[in-house]
């Protein structure tokens, strides 16, 4: 049970990862991949307050999404002044120039990572009400982001995506918006981050490499960019699949490759025969 | 008369090419002003330094007066610099009545902060904007139209929204690229009447035009370009009656 309700606290981080990432990518149309170290900031910054200061747990939760939105508008306001397609190099620039620092600096922990974080709620209860907590956050992340999407807002945003420069001639202020949509996200993904490190009560630097960018935007694109539900399919399923997998007791030598090889199959199945996902397929069918 | 819009020694060159190259012209107000002149002459360049598309090398333009030289594009469209584009350039994935809804010159419904604070605000300006869209729709008779997706329509509809996107920023300059381009038939006749009427409500209208006879039925003054100067300002018979540029234009 204690297994099967850690698994439900990642789904349930990762839900708010790819919902965050999917407004930023999908429906904003900003092309960045740094959306793991949004999250580590979050962690970091949650975990250095838990170990170093005596604020309530929420409260260093909420710095760690307000330290991220900070981040990101410092990186997207310098980017996007230059061009849209910079974001994507100034993105991974930034993802791993940070990560080096975080390596190499004493406070963090180093590439050791920073141990030790307080764990706040103690005992059985322990993990059902991180799975609560966790789970309450995903389904507002959820229901914000659709509702942001659907209103007013939402339809300027796909005006903007559509034709940017019309959008402008007509009095949007286009560089405003994406740094808007980008700090929303992104400071979501800080959130999340700070909850990771609550529970899990280690972070390091690995957990946040380029290769986290790519499964947080596999979850994406193979739930559905683009569409409110695509991205939570696409978090269960990419996190489902290789626990159902261990349940086969397949002998280790066998069990790591399967895992391996049955991922690529499904992203390079989906690539090629529903390129919307699985939830974009019955909307975009043109 | 009073010149709404004014532009002073707009210069603007890429490389070797002269776009603009001295350009001083001012529109009144009621007025609809033709400019007319061979491709490449730099009309819509000068569409796109007037709405802050191009930055000029020099010069100044001027808005009731006062210079708005250092406005970026989207303040200039809040001031009231309306425009359409020759390939129109409508927001492809949205329904007719969505197209329009973006076009208001101010839209609190587009800040995340009054979207959460001020909700009854944010209704009622989406009240006021729907019903502008419906009655700018139902002028052009397409009112039906207005929950169809833009990409479906006919050609010539799509240029009418084109025209009526515009026209939901209640601005005083309107500054039209081409309307009749692949236009004819009913969407002609709706195109002129409307663009007549916000004359005569008292915008300052600008049009490119290449359909001679759609320039002499709508408009009182023209404005011949060439190699990015201003030839000849004058009513369209004279510049029509004048060999030289007919020459240049024509090629007869």
């Amino acid at each position: 049970m204690e297994y099967l309700a850690t698994i439900g606290v990642l789904i349930a981080i990762y839900v708010i990862l790819s919902s965050s990432y999917n407004l930023v990518i999908g429906y904003g149309g900003l092309s960045t991949v740094a959306h793991p170290i949004f999250f580590a900031i979050g962690a970091y910054t949650a975990g250095l307050l838990a170990i170093h200061s005596s604020l309530p747990a929420p409260c260093n939760v909420l710095l760690g999404g307000v330290a991220a939105m900070i981040a990101s508008v410092l990186l997207a306001a310098s980017a996007l002044r230059v061009s849209g397609d910079y974001l994507l190099i100034a993105s991974l620039g930034f993802q791993l120039g940070l990560l080096q620092l975080i390596k190499n600096l004493d406070f963090t922990g180093g590439p050791g990572g920073l141990t030790a974080i307080p764990g706040t709620v103690t005992g059985a209860a322990r993990t059902p009400f991180f799975l609560v907590v966790s789970g309450l956050l995903a389904v507002a992340t959820v229901v914000g982001i659709r509702a942001i999407v659907n209103g007013p807002y939402g339809r300027a945003i796909t005006a903007m995506r559509d034709e940017e420069l019309a959008f402008t001639a007509l009095g949007r202020d286009a560089t405003s918006m994406k740094i808007v949509i980008f700090a929303i996200g992104c400071g979501i993904a800080g959130i999340a981050g700070g909850v990771y490190a609550y529970y899990f009560q280690y972070i390091s630097p690995d957990q946040f490499e380029v290769l986290q960018s790519a499964a947080i935007l596999t979850m994406v694109v193979l739930g559905g960019m683009g569409t409110t539900f695509g991205p939570v399919v696409g978090a269960i399923l990419l996190l489902a699949i290789p626990q159902a997998i261990t349940f086969l007791n397949l002998p280790p030598g066998i069990m790591a490759p399967t895992q391996g090889i049955i991922f690529t199959v499904l992203v390079l199945a989906f690539l090629f025969l529903r390129p919307a996902g699985i939830v974009g397929l019955a909307r975009k069918t043109l | 008369m009073t010149a709404v819009l004014r532009t002073e020694d707009l210069c603007k060159r890429f490389g070797g090419i002269v776009v603009s190259d001295s350009v001083n012209l001012t529109i009144d107000r009621g007025e609809i002003l033709g400019l007319i002149g061979p491709n490449g002459a730099g009309k819509t360049s000068l569409f796109n330094l007037i709405s802050g598309v191009l930055r000029p090398d020099s010069g100044s333009i001027y808005l009731n007066g006062e210079a708005i030289d250092a406005a970026a594009l989207y303040r200039r469209a809040r001031l009231g610099i309306a425009r359409t584009w020759q390939n129109m350039l409508l927001f492809r994935t949205m329904t007719v009545l969505e197209n329009l809804l973006i076009a208001p010159r101010s839209y609190p419904g587009e800040s995340i902060l009054r979207v959460a604070f001020t909700h009854r605000a944010v209704r009622t300006a989406e009240r006021l904007a729907r019903d502008r869209a419906m009655t700018t729709l139902a002028r052009m008779g397409l009112e039906q139209t207005a929950n169809d997706m833009v990409v479906d329509l006919p050609f010539g509809q799509q240029k009418l929204i084109g025209l009526a996107r515009t026209l939901m920023n209640d601005g005083p300059v309107l500054l039209l690229d081409e309307p009749m381009a692949g236009v004819e038939g009913a969407a002609y006749e709706t195109m002129q009447r409307v663009v007549r009427e916000e004359a005569e409500s008292g915008r300052a209208v600008c049009l490119v035009e290449h359909n001679v006879s759609f320039i002499r039925d709508l408009c009182s003054r023209a404005v011949f370009m060439a190699n990015g100067k201003i030839l000849r300002d004058g009513t369209v018979e004279e510049l029509i009656a004048s060999d030289a540029l007919t020459e240049l234009y024509f090629g007869v």
